[in-house]
């Protein structure tokens, strides 16, 4: 296996270049980029991220966790004020809204660390500062023989510098 | 010349970082380094200002509440006034981070990192002054619905209870969306730190490359807290309002009390953003990435905002005048001309006649002006509340039992530590981490750039 590591300085060239080698079949690539660009991010996979679906759990779990906390504690230890309900829900609806953001915000944090890898660990190999300056990275892995494939992929579409970084 | 084939270049990622870095890292990331006069000279005042602050919290959590200027029938003070002052000024960190996210505003991307950092200490600043205004700090778990002995529970439909609530929702959802949109600026500090720094700053960064995948996990993380912090901050400064409002205070029972109070946070937390980052701007040298045509921008919101809280002022007295309840009318006829005058025209001069200057685009775009202006507007913001609430307490139903508050020394010196401890924090943030989000700046650029060649390349014709 072969990997090849290109350098760019415009997003628009790192996802015509992405979306080429992928349309060739070299899927295991990893882009590295100084700033969102969601052209690279639909390039480089176009299915929505999962962290949605920790916001939707969050969500809910927070407006079932905020009223069953409300109604259960008012339950416990009922007090009959003024011929009212013990749990009366139109005001319960206040701390159910409150703890609905509270878990959602709270989940879709952790979905971006478990989805995002966010945890103290050792950068990639092929990770350089200039990735978090200005410039652009496209690494691709490929068999040896697509070596000259992938190069001139890279290079036709402005790559700066392409670099053969490993091969084993 | 053909280019060299891949397998002849060397392995140049594994060579020492190049010197070249980015204009835009160099610029921002000079605000940590090297030493600024003005930054340690304002940092001395805050730290002593908060030991000041400390010493005379220290006295009245020693002899007792009675040493604040608290006397029937005013119960809540300068304390509340302050509390309900710095959610306030939250709010307009959120609105630019969240709000003009959500409406594509790309302006924002250079000032929302200050009024994200404004946010998370103006609101951290705001959750003392409850546990300050009980006395008994120790006690302060009794405001959270915890298992006891007595198998009580809080009150559930207190509108101070929704307070405990919307707070801390506001506190957490505020400190994890400016942490997320700090990770990918912390990496770019890694990547120029060295010793100890790099190690802290690579712990910080935990992991972060910019890879497609982190992108775009980060995108939709700020899009969706953005989403669910929209709904936030409007409840936030409702439910604050309600502690107000769901009372039969003359003064305070009036539907109008969530969109005014909500108005006039936005209105006095853009005040604040141009008050800190005008002198950040030019004491760090920041001109060319906080531009006029921010704070132009921010301008014209405060105007927008200002003009909310002239009409929510009208409609105050006009329902007063329109309800016939007299208790209602003696309450305003008091704000205007009884014993706090003073504060009711401060509170209109500043909030509402000064802000129509900005109308005059000159002066919009001046400054200075702005400055000046917005200080005076956070001074009248104060006065509102200290109207609201000192002024309906002091004359409610029976007029045998007004009374008159004066805030107390030891008040004084808490509210002056406020705005001290707040600085304190937001100087410490300016040394240690980027106060423009780098690489949403490096974005706008970048894109432009591209946008740029494409149209070179087409000949001009976009």
């Amino acid at each position: 296996m072969a990997t090849l590591v290109s350098v760019y300085d415009y997003p628009s060239d790192v996802s015509t270049v992405v979306r080429k080698l992928k349309s060739r079949g070299f899927e295991d690539l990893t882009t590295y980029s100084p700033a969102p660009f969601e052209e690279i991010e639909v390039a480089e996979n176009p299915k929505p991220s999962g962290v949605r679906l920790f916001t939707l759990i969050g969500g809910l779990t927070g407006v079932v966790t905020g009223f069953a906390m409300q109604i259960w504690m008012s339950l416990d230890w009922p007090i009959k004020i003024a011929g009212k309900n013990f749990a009366s829900i139109p005001p319960y609806w206040i701390i159910g809204f409150e703890l609905t953001i509270l878990f959602g915000g709270v989940l879709t944090v952790i979905g971006l660390v478990a989805l995002a890898g966010l945890y103290p660990r050792p950068l990639d190999d092929h990770y350089s500062p200039r990735f978090s300056a200005e410039e652009f990275g496209v690494v691709v892995r490929c068999e040896d023989r697509d070596v000259a494939e992938v190069e001139s992929l890279m290079r036709g579409h402005n790559a700066k510098e392409v670099t053969l970084a490993a091969s084993h | 010349m053909a280019p060299p084939p891949a397998s002849a270049v060397a392995d140049a990622m594994n060579a020492p970082a190049r010197p070249r870095d980015s204009r835009t890292n160099v610029d921002i990331m000079a605000v940590t380094k090297g030493f600024h006069w003005p930054w340690l000279i304002a940092f001395i005042a805050a730290v002593s200002g908060v030991v000041m602050a400390f010493l005379a919290l220290a006295y009245q959590t020693y002899e007792g509440l009675g040493v604040a200027g608290y006397q029937a029938p005013v119960f809540w003070g300068v304390y509340i006034i302050t509390f309900v002052f710095w959610i306030g000024i939250g709010h307009a960190g959120t609105l630019i981070s969240a709000i003009l996210y959500l409406f594509r505003a790309k302006w924002r991307n250079a000032i929302n990192r200050g009024a994200e950092t404004m946010t998370v200490f103006a609101v951290l600043t705001a959750a003392l002054f409850p546990l300050i205004h009980i006395g008994r700090l120790w006690k302060f778990y009794f405001l959270l619905p915890y298992p006891n002995q007595r198998y009580l529970w809080v009150n559930f439909k207190s509108p101070l209870l929704w307070d405990v609530f919307a707070v801390n929702t506001y506190l957490t959802i505020s400190v994890l969306f400016f942490l997320v949109g700090l990770i990918p600026d912390i990496a770019i500090a890694r990547d120029r730190a060295l010793g100890w720094k790099k190690a802290v700053y690579t712990v910080l960064a935990a992991g972060w490359q910019g890879t497609g995948k982190q992108w775009k996990a980060h995108n939709r993380t700020v899009l969706h807290l953005s989403g669910i912090a929209t709904p936030l901050v409007l409840s936030v400064h409702s439910v604050v309002s309600w502690d107000f409002a769901m009372s039969i205070v003359p003064g305070w029972h009036a539907t109008i009390f969530a969109p005014y109070f909500v108005a006039g946070a936005i209105f006095g937390g853009f005040a604040m953003v141009v008050v800190v980052m005008v002198p950040v701007r030019r004491i760090f040298r920041l001109e060319p990435y906080i531009t006029d045509y921010h704070f132009e921008n921010m301008s014209r919101f405060i105007l927008f905002t200002s003009l909310i809280c002239g009409y929510a002022y009208g409609a105050e007295y006009f329902i007063a005048w329109y309800s016939g309840v007299e208790p209602e009318q003696t309450s305003f006829w008091q704000r205007a001309f009884g014993p706090y005058w003073v504060s009711t025209w401060c509170m209109i001069t500043f909030n509402v006649i000064f802000p129509q200057l900005l109308w005059i685009k000159r002066l919009r775009t001046c400054v200075p002006f702005l400055f000046v202006l917005c200080f005076f507007i956070n001074l009248g913001m104060w006065f509102e509340r200290y109207v609201i609430i000192i002024t309906s307490l002091s004359r409610e139903y029976v007029p045998a039992a007004w009374g008159l508050y004066i805030p107390s020394t030891v008040e004084l010196m808490v509210l002056a530590g406020s705005f001290c401890w707040f600085s304190m924090f937001f100087l410490l943030f300016l040394k240690m981490f980027p106060i423009i989000a780098i690489s949403e700046v490096k974005e706008l650029d970048i894109h432009a750039r591209d946008h740029a060649r494409e149209a070179a390349a087409h000949g001009g014709t976009h």
